[in-house]
Parts: structure tokens; C-alpha cells; sequence
């Protein structure tokens, strides 16, 4: 009897401690994202505090800059924001009706096993690295840019340009905007179609105004993470961005600069102020995103609202 | 304008933008098979990116017999036991490349010249490719340099070389351009972040599906983790270089390294191994659990013995997953790998991933578009068996509780 009460009391103690090593490994997860934004933040804002040792900057023309020159240590990241949102949202403009179309094919109208073949697609189209997507980008894409440039009499830097980011940022979150699209389709109601269709709307009716009425607001989820996923891509934009020293750009044929390419790119030393101002443009990537976050989530709870 | 008609219009519209899609994919495939699959080979998976260059002395008093008959590929030159052939090398250089070295060839029997290398034994081997070579003449009796641009082919080289009397010196190179470094880099990383993030990721997992009430500072940890999952990798190379480098200074680090890359690998992998956990833990029947707990098991005990080794398939699912994202992975490596690539990495030293090699030889003055391709193609071909992979496992996972 005293052995069990012993075992009992021992395994008691066990089941305590393994609940707490869970807890901890279940908040340890969370706080890295507390981790990563107080550290960039602090190590972000150094730069523009007296007392830094590389020479304080300037908060206001930083923000508001239209240059960028490493070699003159003049740092300015008001343009490469507004590049930042040119592109990714131009990107957006460009794959958001291919993958809703692309996502209603699968889904709704396609034979059965030709909308999981396409899934399939889809899929492996998503599993890309990056990298990948940067070296196909400056070998096809650039030359497609250069083709069209030369048919209108332009001469661009290579191939390198905003079309040729705003084109492989499209397709790069093709396959994150089609895999949410079609959730969101196959998440709608079914007797709201087939009340669709006793009306006598055809088929196609029902799809086109019935279908992507009711799934729009998660179609919108959808295209609020494909945008984050733009702001954030990094290996392959900086392969064609072109990293242009002043703007901001809006002819699609000129090169062009984005945050993250401004991180990426000309990295040598790992001191000084051009590694520390890395970071600044770091923080100014996190609030872009944030507040483009929640615009769009305030604008898709209104969406949302409507059906 | 007829129903029909538009109808049919609009459903063209979607086959259109679906074929978009394939072509798209397509598109990727053929240019990275044509420019990359020539290059894919076993020496490029096998030797050193680098080029290094040998200077080497025949040992004079090695007494050699002449070798035996040869009857592989190349030029053989039967006084020294050696073959040759004429190659064009991934970086578009014409270079004669030795095929066979006999192992009675004086060739097999030399001594480094290098200052430093304090006389250490060294042989031509096959792969090298010829430089320079000094020989003495046998009609005048002098020594004789021959340049690489007088070899000018492996015929000619082994002509000239049948008509010396010995051989003085060397000077050959290896060929280069592997990626064996990088392999053994991305075996690092993949050991390090899952070695990390698998314990990590299991505990949170089961803490908030099979603890976690519903409160409110649980459901502040949950959207903690959700919110890992948008950000950018880029974030998350700033952060490990920031916040990982002291606890990789602690193992000795000096500089970033492969470990800095691994422990930062290993928090972007967190939300992936969380999510295909407890998606598997949420399918184990809830009857599973309350037959072991009224059976007297407690807690823990029906975890470990019962609720996770039904969810293995979600674990198996995690891992494949974040080996795929590890392979993949480039952005969050610039800052904490370094884009230097390394032949010979330790897990203290700096070195690219397969994915940084590719970012590290393309953002070069010159960059190689068909060995970036190559390793482009072996990087797809892993992370589509891994896609394939999960989706038969998850097929499994489906049915495993009907």
C-alpha cells in the first residue's frame, strides 16, 4: 500500500513537471515573435540616438528620404517604401483575378481529376524556394522585359526592372492566393447554390455571382497574405530589383529598389552604420507590414459585413 | 449576346488562367533543365567548389618502370603512365584534364613545392587539369617549360611529354565547381533546426491541444505563434544575427556560422512543426484518451504512450516539411551563414546552403546561370519528393481513424 501511494505521488509530481516543460516550450514559441520585434526595434532605432557611434542620423529624413547611397552615406527609405507598395500591390493587381479564376476552375468547374491534377500544380508551384524563382526571374523573366522594351524603342538595365519584379512577385504568390481562393470556394454554402440554381440561374451564373459573392471575404484573407508574402520576399526581388539609388520608380521599364532588397543587397562589412541601417530598414519592413495588415483587415471585416 | 455564349466565355476565362498557371510552372522546369541538366553530374555533387592550384616536383630518386598499356578514354602516354583529354570546364575554359594516372606513374610519386607544405607528398590525380609542366629535353638535355596555351591539346601534350627524358615539375589544378561544401552545410542545418525545433515544437503543440483551456493568455500564445508564421525570412536572419549570435558566441563561435543559421532555421520552423503536430493530434480519437486515463495512466503517460505515437504521421509530416523549407531556404542565411561559400564548413565555420550558394554565385560579378541551375534542379527535385511524400502520408493520416 505504501509503494503506491509512493508511485501515485511520484507520477503526480511527473504530470506537474511535464505540464510546466510544455507551458514553457508553448510560451518560449510565442515570445519569439515578442524577441523579434523588440530586438529589431532596439537595435533599428540605434542609429537616430545621440550618441551613436557611427554618427546619428536623422529620424525625419531617413523616413522621408528620396536617396539611398551607400557611398555617401546618405540614407533615405520614404521612396523605397512607396517602391515597396508599387510593386506588391501592382503584383497583386496582376495574379489576383488569374488565381481566383484559376481557384473557381479548380474547385467548381473543372472534371474531377483535372482540378486535382491542377491542385497538384498549384502545389508544387507553392514548394519553390525562392531562390529558384530569382534565378528563373533573371534568366526568363528579364529577357521577356527586354523583348517588350526593345519592341518600344526603351533600353532597360538588363531586363532588370519594376515590370520584372511586379511579374515574378505575381507569380510568386499565385499559389498562395489559389490555395486560399479554393478554401474559401469549397467553404461556401451548398444550398446557397442550389437555391442559385432553382431560380434558374445557369451553372456558370451561380459560379461568377453566387459562389465568389459568399466566399469573397476569405478570397480577401487570401489576398492580405499573399501581399505580406510580396513585402516580404527578399532573394529573388533582389536578384532583379536593380537597386536604384533615388526614386521613387513608376516607369515599369527603370530599375527599382524595395526594403528588402535594401537589406539583401551590397552587404559586406558586419559593423558600421551601413549594417546598422540594415536594420532600421528591417523595422520600417515589420510596420509596413503591420499597418497594411490591419488597413486591409479593418477593409475586409467592412467586406465581410456585406453578404 | 445569348447565355450560352457568355457562359461559355467565362468558363473559358478559367481554363485560360489554370493554363497560365501550368505554363508558368512548365516554364521554370524547361529553363531549369535546359540550362541546368548538362552540369548535373557526380563530379559536381563531389568535389570542391574552389580551384586550387598545386605545384609539384617529381622525386628524383624514384626509379620507375615504365608502366603498363592503358586501354580507357583519353590520350595515354605510355612512357609516363599518365592520359589526358581535351574538356571545356563549367566556366567555359578549354583544359586538359588528366583520366588515368598509372600507380607506377613518376606522376603518382611527387612532392609539393609550396612554401609551407614542408615537402609533403602529393600526386596528379584524375580530374586535375594541366597547367604547366617543366621536363628536360631529350635531344639538347635542357630543361623546358611548357606553357598551358603550348600544350595545346592532350594529343600534342603527350607527344611532347613521350619525347622527354624526365619530368621536373608540375603546376596542375583541381577542376572546381562542386558543391559537395554546400551539401555538407545543408546536412548541418537541417540536423541543427530540426535537432532544436522538433522538442520545442512537439511540447507546444501538446501543451495547446491537450492542456490549454480556453483563456485568454492561451489564446495570446497561440496567435503568438500564428503571427511567426508571416514573417518575412529576412526578419528572421536580422533577429538571429542580433539576438542567437551571443548563444552561438558561448559554443566559440567567432563569427556568424552554420550553427547561427541552424538556431535560426530552427524558430522559422517552430510554427510549421506546430501546426502538422497538433493537425494530427487533433485527429487521435478523444476515446483513445479517456480509455487510457480511466485505466489508471496519467497524464503524461497517456501522452507519451498514447496520444503521440498515433500523431507520428503529423511528426513525420513536420519534419519533411521543415527539412524542404530548410533546403529552400535563402534570405533569413545572408545574415547569420554568411554567402561565403565553404568547402570544407564545421558547424562553427561560415558556409552557404545549397539555396545560399545559388544567391552567393549569382550575385557575383559574373554570375553562372548553369551551375545555378544545376543546383536549382537537385534543390526542386528533393522539395517535390518531400511535397509527394506528404501528401501520401496525409492520405494515410485521413484514413488512420476511420
Amino acid at each position: 500500500m505504501f509503494a503506491d501511494a509512493k508511485r501515485i505521488r511520484r507520477n503526480k509530481t511527473l504530470d506537474k513537471i511535464f505540464r510546466y516543460l510544455f507551458l514553457g516550450m508553448a510560451v518560449l514559441s510565442a515570445s519569439f515573435i515578442v524577441i523579434i520585434v523588440l530586438f529589431i526595434f532596439l537595435k533599428g532605432i540605434a542609429p537616430f540616438l545621440p550618441g551613436y557611434e557611427y554618427g546619428q542620423v536623422d529620424l525625419i529624413s531617413f523616413l522621408t528620404g528620396s536617396v539611398y547611397r551607400q557611398d555617401q552615406a546618405t540614407y533615405g527609405v520614404g521612396f523605397i517604401v512607396i517602391n515597396t507598395l508599387i510593386c506588391s500591390f501592382l503584383a497583386l493587381l496582376l495574379s489576383f483575378p488569374l488565381s481566383v479564376l484559376t481557384a473557381l476552375f479548380i474547385a467548381k468547374i473543372a472534371p474531377k481529376k483535372l482540378g486535382a491534377a491542377m491542385q497538384s500544380v498549384i502545389e508544387l508551384l507553392a514548394s519553390v524556394p525562392s531562390v529558384v524563382f530569382g534565378i528563373f526571374a533573371s534568366g526568363v523573366i528579364t529577357a521577356i522585359v527586354r523583348y517588350l522594351a526593345s519592341m518600344m524603342g526603351i533600353s532597360t538595365f538588363g531586363g532588370s526592372s519594376l515590370l520584372a519584379v511586379i511579374i515574378l512577385l505575381a507569380i510568386m504568390i499565385f499559389p498562395t492566393l489559389t490555395s486560399m481562393s479554393i478554401t474559401a470556394i469549397k467553404a461556401v454554402d451548398p444550398d446557397l447554390e442550389s437555391a442559385s440554381l432553382a431560380l434558374g440561374a445557369t451553372k456558370t451564373q451561380t459560379n461568377f455571382k453566387v459562389v465568389l459573392t459568399a466566399a469573397k471575404s476569405g478570397i480577401f484573407a487570401g489576398a492580405i497574405l499573399g501581399l505580406g508574402r510580396a513585402f516580404g520576399e527578399a532573394t529573388a526581388v533582389s536578384m532583379v530589383a536593380g537597386n536604384k539609388l533615388f526614386g521613387p520608380t513608376i516607369d515599369l521599364f527603370d530599375i527599382t529598389r524595395t526594403l528588402t532588397s535594401t537589406i539583401l543587397t551590397g552587404l559586406k562589412e558586419t559593423t558600421g552604420l551601413d549594417y546598422d541601417i540594415r536594420f532600421s530598414v528591417g523595422l520600417v519592413l515589420i510596420a509596413v507590414i503591420f499597418v497594411s495588415n490591419w488597413i486591409l483587415n479593418q477593409v475586409k471585416k467592412r467586406i465581410g459585413n456585406q453578404v | 449576346m445569348s447565355r450560352k455564349f457568355k457562359d461559355g466565355i467565362l468558363n473559358g476565362l478559367t481554363y485560360i488562367s489554370s493554363i497560365i498557371g501550368v505554363l508558368i510552372l512548365g516554364s521554370i522546369m524547361v529553363y531549369l533543365i535546359v540550362t541546368g541538366a548538362s552540369s548535373i553530374n557526380w563530379h559536381l555533387l563531389s568535389s570542391d567548389y574552389y580551384v586550387e592550384t598545386a605545384n609539384a616536383a617529381v622525386n628524383e630518386d624514384y626509379v620507375y618502370e615504365a608502366p603498363g598499356a592503358y586501354s580507357g578514354e583519353g590520350y595515354y602516354s605510355k612512357k609516363w603512365g599518365v592520359a589526358f583529354e581535351d574538356i571545356v570546364t563549367a566556366h567555359k575554359d578549354e583544359e586538359i584534364q588528366v583520366t588515368y594516372v598509372d600507380p607506377n606513374s613518376p606522376f603518382n610519386h611527387m612532392y609539393s613545392t609550396v612554401a609551407g607544405d614542408d615537402n609533403a607528398a602529393i600526386s596528379l590525380t584524375v580530374g586535375n587539369t594541366m597547367q604547366n609542366i617543366y621536363y628536360i629535353d631529350s635531344a639538347t638535355g635542357e630543361q623546358v617549360y611548357l606553357s598551358q596555351g603550348s600544350m595545346e591539346s592532350a594529343e600534342n601534350l603527350v607527344s611532347v611529354l613521350d619525347e622527354a627524358e624526365s619530368i621536373v615539375s608540375v603546376n596542375f589544378q583541381s577542376l572546381g565547381g562542386g558543391i559537395r561544401g554546400s551539401i555538407v552545410s545543408t546536412l548541418y542545418l537541417i540536423l541543427i533546426s530540426l535537432l532544436i525545433s522538433l522538442p520545442i515544437g512537439i511540447g507546444a503543440a501538446i501543451y495547446l491541444h491537450e492542456y490549454a483551456a480556453k483563456t485568454k493568455i492561451n489564446s495570446l500564445i497561440r496567435q503568438g505563434i500564428d503571427t511567426l508564421t508571416g514573417v518575412p525570412s529576412i526578419i528572421y536572419g536580422l533577429m538571429g544575427v542580433t539576438v542567437l549570435f551571443p548563444v552561438t558566441q558561448a559554443f566559440g563561435a567567432t563569427s556568424t556560422s552554420i550553427l547561427l543559421g541552424g538556431l535560426t532555421l530552427a524558430i522559422i520552423l517552430l510554427p510549421t512543426i506546430i501546426s502538422s503536430t497538433e493537425e494530427a493530434l487533433i485527429v487521435v480519437p478523444q476515446s483513445l484518451r479517456d480509455g487510457s486515463l480511466s485505466l489508471g495512466a496519467t497524464k503524461s503517460q497517456t501522452i507519451f504512450k498514447v496520444v503521440l505515437p498515433c500523431a507520428i504521421n503529423g511528426i513525420l509530416t513536420g519534419v519533411l516539411l521543415g527539412i524542404g523549407r530548410v533546403i529552400g531556404e535563402s534570405a533569413a542565411l545572408v545574415y547569420t551563414t554568411s554567402t561565403v561559400i565553404n568547402d570544407n564548413p564545421t558547424i562553427l565555420s561560415q558556409g552557404t546552403s545549397l539555396a545560399l550558394m545559388i544567391w552567393s554565385i549569382m550575385s557575383g560579378e559574373q554570375p553562372n546561370y548553369e551551375l545555378a541551375s544545376a543546383i536549382s534542379l537537385i534543390i526542386l527535385i528533393i522539395v517535390f519528393v518531400i511535397n509527394l511524400v506528404v501528401k501520401l502520408i496525409g492520405k494515410r493520416l485521413a484514413k488512420s481513424f476511420q
